[in-house]
């Protein structure tokens, strides 16, 4: 009986040690993270809508999105927003950037895991133009009789990449149908 | 030497994955291109190294009752320590190994190689068969990534190989290409080893 306490003992220290140097680590390395993933976003804002200055909103639903203006005449170019949704291991992330007509201007993945080789290929250049252009009517995986072609091996993530951006979409179109003096109130700027 | 023919084991007698077949699940994932392939025997040889230097460390005082559960806290441990300082540190590396990392934890050379080796061998001679391991490892992963890359995207680290009229087997780069790829690979290695 002592024995099987002393190796729990044992077990319990060594989990201690780890836990406690991964906190420490932790630690010291979250706030760099962060930080770097935050300048990352407006570096990728950017690129989709070069030269535009950016309003942070949200949709009622909770979506946060950004409204980009012309810096001279404060007019509305475009929106930018993340969408995210489940694909074949974890949440992938992708950067929109959408004119005022809501036709789709760039796209950037920011964050996936998915399968080196095959899903992972989103993050390529060629994927991102397929989006280019399209609305949310056209945005569905080829099949599923849509206009965006399924990557090789890849279909799970394809189409969890344009459902997410489709249903941002439609969601912020809604809020602005809705609410179309959201703009007049919205106060607070990022660069 | 013992040094030396510790590494040397690593990249054909023992090699860990036609010989041993260790670490099958990460060979699958990644051996699609050849950069990925060198991404995640480089990522997968350091962390070979950090833990088989440690486990051979701590051998003396884990009781072998639990000495599983202790090389598992240790080997995650240091993925998830690497995993964070490249990120903070390093987020060119992070970007192009990071994906990797997870695949890491899971890969049963490492705790493979702890418990048939380190546990049992001076660090020293620990580090030499992590440094064998890996590099054997690696080696593998180019070889079927060379050829599933080659036939399924017409490419080699990515650089256009074939001629332009080539079209690409889709079946290589898909899972079953990697099985089929692995069982002719090992069916040479063996039908070599008897001749001889």
């Amino acid at each position: 009986m002592m024995y099987y306490v002393k190796l729990g003992a044992i077990l319990l220290i060594i989990c201690a040690i780890a836990a406690g140097l991964l906190a420490y680590i932790n630690g010291l390395t979250e706030p760099i993270i962060k930080e770097r993933k935050a300048k990352e976003e407006i570096q990728t804002r950017e690129a989709l809508i070069p030269g535009a200055t950016f309003i942070a909103d949200k949709t009622a639903s909770g979506l946060d999105f950004f409204i980009a203006q012309d810096p001279q005449t404060n007019e509305v170019i475009g929106y930018t927003f993340i969408a995210a949704k489940n694909g074949y291991s974890g949440e992938i992330q992708t950067m929109v950037g959408l004119d005022k007509e809501f036709k789709i201007l760039n796209i950037k993945v920011i964050n996936q895991s998915e399968t080196p080789g095959l899903g992972a290929n989103c993050t390529l250049e060629g994927f991102a133009k397929l989006f280019v252009g399209l609305s949310d009517t056209e945005l569905l995986v080829d099949k599923d009789g849509g206009k965006i072609p399924a990557m090789a091996g890849a279909t799970i993530t394809t189409r969890a990449i344009t459902n997410s951006i489709k249903e941002q979409v439609i969601a912020l179109k809604n809020h602005l149908a809705n609410a179309p003096q959201a703009l007049a109130k919205s106060s607070e700027e990022v660069n | 030497m013992r040094f030396i023919s510790e590494i040397t084991k690593g990249l054909v007698k023992d090699n860990p994955i036609f010989v041993l077949v260790l670490g099958m699940c990460p060979t699958l994932a990644v051996s699609t291109s050849v950069d990925n392939a060198l991404g995640m025997g480089i990522a997968a040889t350091f962390v070979l190294m950090c833990s088989n230097i440690i486990v051979s460390m701590v051998k003396g005082i884990t009781p072998a009752k639990i000495r599983i559960p202790v090389y598992i806290v240790i080997i995650a441990s240091f993925v998830t320590i690497v995993d964070m300082v490249m990120a903070a540190y390093e987020p060119a590396l992070h970007k192009s190994l990071g994906l990797f990392i997870p695949l890491i934890v899971v890969n049963c050379i490492i705790l493979g190689r702890a418990e048939a080796f380190a546990s049992k061998n001076n660090v020293l001679n620990s580090l030499a068969d992590a440094i064998g391991m890996g590099a054997g490892f690696t080696l593998s992963l180019v070889i079927v990534a060379t050829f599933r890359e080659t036939l399924g995207a017409g490419t080699w680290l990515k650089m256009s190989i074939m001629p332009q009229s080539y079209d690409p087997m889709l079946v290589a780069i898909l899972a079953p290409g990697a099985f089929i790829t692995l069982g002719f690979l090992m069916a040479l290695i063996n039908m070599l080893k008897e001749k001889k």
